[in-house]
């Protein structure tokens, strides 16, 4: 969880210095803060994991094992609702689409209609190796290969299949991008 | 001399089949492989399901493209005997034009998708029965290109269009449609759903799959075999291992070779932690889906902390790497295994609390009971396989009717039920996660030391090897064979989900209304991926 911190470095010097100890620290217990300082950095952090994010998971024919990492995330372990990340059902309502598997025959029409069906801005992960670059997959007379072929990535998540702490770093990448944007 | 059950079983079948060619197999004497003209199939076939002592269970249907070897196609149909290891083939020689054979499914209803996939890859017509498409969609140039057969180029660009899937369209006042998908509510996999209703009440349903289809049995052929085993792991992501184990028994068995009973040890833990994954995952799901998410959560935590030993052990969430053939690729600590054990043990406390849960709400018990019935003659038609198969009343698990990896060497309790809904399938599973928790410990403790890899010998060319494993959703079969290259010549994948879906058609048409569908649907918590391949 520790890198999470990573993402909430700012140009303020003082909250830097503050931020770095704890992120190269074995033990988060052992790092020692001042009181007076907890409440500028408390802002910080919030400010980084500021802007909901609300995905739409696409498996354009993936082995499932992605889909289990993504699940995972729901559950009270990782629990990534309490960083504003959640799962919708609608693209309508989505900001970050989410691919895995290479694209099928089967899946190319349906896809595009869900991308399509995304508002401005959005962003589309590619998650895992299948998705990322075909991984095993070669092209067939079904299989039409990785996903950028097809669609605009902004964020590729390699991994057979990623960690759910993979998938999780990604997805706060995310919120960089979509303040920016 | 002592007669074992086998030779006394398998004499029992040569004098019963007697009018059948029998071919020698040389590898494996409990193979026991006829040649059977196809006006006579129907016959052999009644023949071994006919005896009362012999108990017949339908493995698989394979279709072969030997044209550019004997100028014929070729149909394997494997069933095997249970409580006995022998297995049966029936080969059936087509001829290269026109090949056809009279429909099975007309007296052997479980095979109705494996002749429409036959038809759809291979151009093999099964006469007297409709045959729709099932694995390429209606876009596709069906009776123009067969992908399974050896002279279509596998990266052939075929146009893709959009043409719509048929269903049974709403045909009377107050009927109505509801379509569902590909692209679902929630994470899953894709697949289209049509429900016809009138009101809330579910009339007519049907499934369109297959949209994950890749085409990976094409793509193995003219592989190496451990070229093969890295695509068999990423057939499915949830029955990883046992996909991949199946595939290494698959060629152990051409190879006859002895694995070291360290490996088959090993290989039995990490089997049985998958299904502990599994069913968790399962239950995490029947629980969401009841609208029940105080379980749902708990279980999902469970399933997560097993993850997480599985890495420790594997390090791979979903055990890729591990298994090579012959053996494993590389030895586990036994420091490890005592970590995994003492880690069981407090777990089996926190699952009670879960069982308790789960079993004494009333709210979910009330969504469960009744709901995705599906009775015993019903399932025994469609061939339903593993927990969904015991929760119909059907007593099988090739754990105990089928000897492999280290199952024989101990007791396991074997439990049935016979309601056939979503309870049953849901205690069932409560049920087999006691079992498993129970009984990977005992394994630690026969856990014997040694070599955990066996060095393959020379593997003969055009022999069929089978691998069979009970995965936590089923039976799952996986039939090879390699040509004299060494190379690939034919992988068939049966994956227990192929099975269990005509089972989810079937349980959702009776007497259920639409929220109910989801329930259903999770009570069998069926993949796509290695149904689709």
């Amino acid at each position: 969880m520790l890198n999470i911190l990573k993402y909430c470095s700012t140009k303020n010097k003082e909250v830097n210095d503050l931020l770095l100890p704890m992120i190269n620290a074995s033990n988060i217990e052992d790092v020692k803060i001042e009181l007076s300082k907890i409440e500028l950095l408390d802002k910080n952090v919030r400010k980084a994991l500021s802007r909901s994010i609300l995905i739409r998971h696409l498996d354009t024919g993936s082995c499932n094992a992605e889909e289990a990492e993504l699940l995972a995330l729901s559950n009270p372990i990782y629990d990534v609702t309490r960083f504003g990340i959640d799962f919708t059902a609608s693209p309508r309502h989505a900001d970050v689409l989410t691919v895995s598997g290479p694209v099928t025959r089967h899946l190319k029409i349906a896809m595009e209609k869900t991308y399509n069906a995304m508002p401005s801005p959005k962003i589309v992960i590619a998650l895992g190796d299948g998705a990322c670059n075909g991984s095993i997959y070669e092209n067939t007379y079904a299989c039409l290969g990785k996903i950028d072929n097809f669609l605009p990535v902004n964020i590729y998540i390699p991994g057979n299949p990623p960690t759910p702490i993979q998938i999780l770093k990604g997805l706060l990448l995310c919120k960089y991008l979509l303040n920016k944007k | 001399m002592n007669l074992t059950n086998e030779d006394l079983t398998s004499a029992r079948l040569m004098s019963l089949l007697k009018d059948y060619r029998s071919e020698a197999n040389t590898i494996n004497p409990n193979h026991l492989i006829f040649l059977i003209e196809k006006e006579s199939l129907q016959n052999a076939i009644e023949t071994l399901y006919k005896e009362n002592d012999i108990k017949t269970l339908f493995l698989t249907m394979v279709a072969t493209d030997e044209r550019q070897l004997n100028g014929k196609y070729k149909l394997h149909l494997i069933f095997l005997i249970l409580n006995t290891d022998i297995l049966v083939t029936f080969k059936i020689n087509l001829d290269q034009t026109k090949p056809s054979y009279p429909a099975i499914s007309k007296f052997l209803p479980a095979v109705e998708w494996f002749e429409r996939e036959i038809h759809d890859m291979f151009g093999i017509v099964a006469e007297g029965i409709d045959l729709p498409p099932l694995v390429l969609h209606r876009d596709f140039p069906h009776g123009k290109y067969f992908p399974m057969r050896k002279d279509f180029e596998i990266n052939k660009e075929v146009t893709i269009s959009e043409v719509p899937h048929q269903f049974t369209q709403p045909h009377a006042e107050g009927m109505h449609q509801v379509a569902v998908g590909p692209i679902h509510a929630g994470i899953i996999e894709p697949g289209h759903l049509r429900f016809c209703t009138i009101g809330e009440q579910i009339l007519e349903f049907d499934a369109q799959l297959f949209y994950t289809h890749k085409g990976i049995e094409k793509i193995v052929e003219d592989k190496t075999i451990e070229e093969g085993l890295v695509l068999a792991e990423h057939t499915c992501g949830m029955c990883s291992y046992s996909h991949s184990t199946a595939y290494c028994q698959a060629i152990e068995s051409i190879g006859q070779i002895n694995i070291p009973k360290r490996a088959l040890y090993i290989r039995t833990i990490c089997l049985e932690l998958e299904r502990l994954s599994n069913h968790l995952s399962d239950l995490s799901a029947i629980c969401s889906a009841g609208g029940f998410a105080i379980a749902s959560m708990p279980a999902a935590k469970f399933r997560e902390k097993i993850m997480q030993l599985i890495f420790k052990l594997a390090e791979h969430r979903f055990f890729r790497g591990l298994n090579a053939i012959g053996g494993l690729s590389k030895d586990i600590n036994d420091g490890d295994f005592e970590f995994l054990k003492k880690n069981l043990h407090a777990l089996k406390k926190e699952f009670h609390s879960l069982e308790e849960m789960i079993i004494g709400s009333d709210t979910l018990l009330d969504r469960l009971e009744t709901t995705g019935e599906l009775n015993f003659t019903q399932a025994k038609n469609i061939g339903l396989v593993g927990p969904a198969a015991r929760a119909s009343g059907i007593d099988i698990d090739l754990r105990r009717d089928f000897r492999y990896a280290a199952y024989q060497d101990f007791i396991l309790q074997f439990h049935i039920e016979t309601e056939g809904d979503a309870l049953a399938r849901t205690k069932i599973r409560i049920k087999e996660l006691y079992e498993t928790l129970n009984f990977i410990p005992k394994i630690i403790d026969q856990l014997p030391s040694g070599r955990v890899k066996e060095e393959m010998p020379e593997l003969l060319p055009f022999q069929p090897g089978i691998g069979i494993i009970e995965s936590a959703k089923g039976s799952l079969i996986h039939w090879l064979m390699l040509d004299n290259k060494k190379k690939i010549f034919r992988w068939h994948v049966r994956s227990a989900s192929y099975m269990n879906w005509r089972g989810v058609v079937q349980a959702t048409k009776g007497n259920n209304i639409v929220p109910d569908a989801p329930l259903v649907n999770k009570s069998f918590n069926l993949c796509y991926a290695c149904v689709d391949r």
